[in-house]
């Protein structure tokens, strides 16, 4: 990764419709994010945000444009090399937090390592560790109807961590919780970013949530309106 | 690799999970492998047992038949056909690979016993080759004794003529009427489950020997009604019986005969039997379509209520291929699991038939073959999957961002 530089999103944009009616919901959006680099992506509804999480997770691909991960240009891949890549590269924190439901906590943590092919030995020991780094040792065989939103996403935290991401991207993680439970899981991403040193991407309106990175990127109908000026990524250790 | 453990082992935790609902889609197919796998199994029963019989009888049997008559048909034919005599005997059994040619003559008469009078057949055999049905099954003597050599008066008389028949039973050494001449009763036999094509049904027969035959009508010429031929060894069956039908119809022409080893009777037989089997297995594979229709069914609901699943997993990682796997291999589980079991209740399906069949005299039995039950594994296993694969394809495509927004 000569340039450092970990999300990378060169003239994309996406139109949605067909025919007539076509809405434009990213127009020629180039975008830099930078190894360890704590941001948040902030708009109004409609601004065309979502669409600009789900593409730069390789969840979407765009109409036009060429998305890079880590250096690697995603808009080539097959769709199982996508996945395969998307599952060991990127982690995700849903404002739904988007657990299964008819899994207990550490059956959850261990989803996305049977997934992307953990060998059998290290599943239950990791699950255990990453549960218990999120405070919730004690909740392991738990299913999510029998906890409360704070602990469930911080199962979903724990659940995104399970391939040791250095991408770690939250869309309104907060947006579901008491003030209590959501100052504790920012605390949580400060730290994966401050302390693991992993590249952290908060989607957002909240404004008290979005101030907490480091770098803001503003967008509005479809076009990035600040945060995204001539940017240059170090080469950090 | 898109099958491996992990998939295996997620589907079927999968199922587990949903309970109810699995259980109510493994009885459709249980139902329909049941009722397959028990009307196979009966059939084949059926034609082990008619094999058996023939076994008995002995597979190097020829059967030769004045007239052109057909299995099922009875002994009797339209019109005049030709009557073997003598001398036509002594040559069938000098027909190279012969060892033995028995001459079976039969008639009707009134047996008259009690003042009461029905009508019996007769069978009469020359005395000294009546040994060929000792160990046959047909003629187990349930009380008293075989015909002997030179027993003109003796009979043996059938168990439903003796017991079914008139108001008081029938014993040894009871004299009885035939045509208004008298004969005793040498011998009853056992009563007889029915066979299928085995044999002649011996409730209502009597036999005697062939002096005691002449003396229901001293002047008339008797003429077999049947020959039963017996070859040196089974191999000189086919070449046998072929040289006989010749021979026969050099002298008669054609159709004057009918010639039919055992394994020929054996063979027809059984092939109406699989085609009978077949079909009644074929409606039985109608259930079992419907039952991969509720597979099916299943499927599309399980999918559809799993959407949101379906997204978060390919968010984590999951290939449209792993997706597609996971929901073919429950599907297929759901058809190999119902398959066991319904193979495990058709079997006992089977086997209750088989007993209540044999209490009530049909000589039923249950087969158990591993061609069936490898056959209705594999069958039961690819209709899970065919069943559903459209869902799981489905599944598959879903668009993850969508399906993660589901609600």
């Amino acid at each position: 990764m000569k340039t450092g530089e970990i999300v990378r999103l060169k003239n994309v944009t996406k139109l949605y419709g067909i025919g007539e009616v076509v809405i434009t919901a990213l127009e020629s959006v180039d975008l830099i994010i930078c190894n360890n680099e704590y941001v948040s992506i902030m708009g109004p509804s409609g601004s065309g945000k979502t669409t600009l999480l789900d593409i730069m997770t390789t969840m979407m691909k765009p109409t036009s444009g060429e998305v890079f991960i880590e250096g690697v240009s995603t808009t080539k891949l097959s769709n199982s090399e996508l996945a395969s890549f998307r599952g060991k590269k990127i982690g995700f924190i849903f404002q739904t937090f988007n657990l299964l439901p008819k899994l207990t906590a550490i059956e959850n943590v261990i989803t996305p390592m049977w997934i992307n092919g953990v060998p059998r030995a290290e599943r239950e020991p990791r699950a255990k560790d990453l549960l218990e780094q999120v405070g919730l040792g004690d909740r392991m065989y738990n299913r999510p109807n029998q906890l409360s939103g704070g602990q469930k996403q911080r199962v979903a935290i724990a659940r995104a961590l399970a391939m040791n991401p250095n991408i770690i991207v939250a869309d309104e993680p907060t947006g579901n919780l008491d003030s209590k439970s959501g100052l504790h899981v920012m605390e949580i991403l400060r730290k994966l970013h401050k302390d693991d040193k992993r590249t952290v991407i908060v989607v957002t309106h909240d404004e008290s949530i979005g101030k907490q990175a480091e770098r803001k990127i503003m967008i509005r109908d479809g076009k990035i309106v600040s945060g995204h000026e001539k940017h240059v990524c170090q080469l950090r250790e | 690799m898109w099958i491996d453990f992990d998939t295996v082992e997620v589907s079927i935790k999968n199922l587990r999970r949903a309970g109810i609902r699995t259980f109510l889609t493994l009885i459709g197919v249980i139902i329909g492998i049941a009722a397959i796998v028990s009307l196979l199994s009966i059939g084949q029963g059926l034609s082990v047992a008619v094999e058996q019989q023939f076994e008995q009888l002995g597979s190097n049997t020829i059967f030769v038949i004045p007239g052109a008559a057909s299995i099922g048909s009875g002994s009797s034919s339209f019109g005049l056909s030709p009557e073997i005599t003598p001398s036509d005997l002594s040559r069938i059994e000098s027909t190279r690979g012969v060892e033995s040619a028995i001459p079976i003559y039969s008639r009707s008469a009134v047996f008259e016993f009690n003042n009461q009078k029905i009508s019996v057949s007769i069978m009469a055999v020359e005395a000294g080759k009546a040994d060929l049905f000792q160990n046959t099954g047909f003629m187990d003597v349930q009380e008293g004794s075989m015909i002997t050599r030179n027993d003109s008066s003796g009979i043996l008389i059938g168990n439903s003529v003796a017991f079914d028949t008139f108001d008081r039973d029938l014993s040894i050494r009871k004299k009885v009427l035939l045509n208004g001449i008298e004969y005793t009763v040498r011998g009853i036999l056992k009563k007889q489950t029915s066979s299928f094509g085995g044999g002649p049904s011996t409730g209502n027969s009597i036999y005697m020997s062939l002096d005691a035959f002449n003396r229901l009508d001293p002047t008339a010429v008797i003429t077999p009604s049947i020959v039963f031929v017996k070859t040196l060894t089974k191999e000189d069956v086919v070449d046998t019986t072929a040289k006989i039908k010749a021979d026969l119809e050099r002298k008669y022409g054609e159709k004057s005969f009918t010639v039919y080893s055992s394994d020929q009777i054996l063979e027809q037989i059984n092939q109406i039997l699989s085609l009978i089997t077949l079909f009644l297995a074929g409606v039985g594979g109608i259930s079992l379509i419907v039952g991969g229709i509720g597979i099916m069914n299943a499927m599309i609901t399980s999918v559809m209520e799993r959407t949101k699943e379906i997204g978060v997993m390919k968010a984590l990682g999951a290939s449209n291929n792993k997706i597609l796997m996971i929901f073919v291999l429950e599907s297929a589980f759901i058809g190999g699991i119902g398959g066991l079991i319904g193979i495990i209740v058709g079997y006992g399906l089977a086997s209750v038939i088989a007993i209540v069949g044999s209490a009530t005299g049909f000589n039923l039995v249950a087969a158990f073959s591993l061609e069936i039950t490898i056959g209705a594994l594999l069958f039961s296993m690819l209709i899970g999957m065919i069943s559903g694969i459209l869902p799981a394809i489905r599944a598959a495509k879903l668009d993850p961002v969508a399906a993660l927004r589901y609600e």
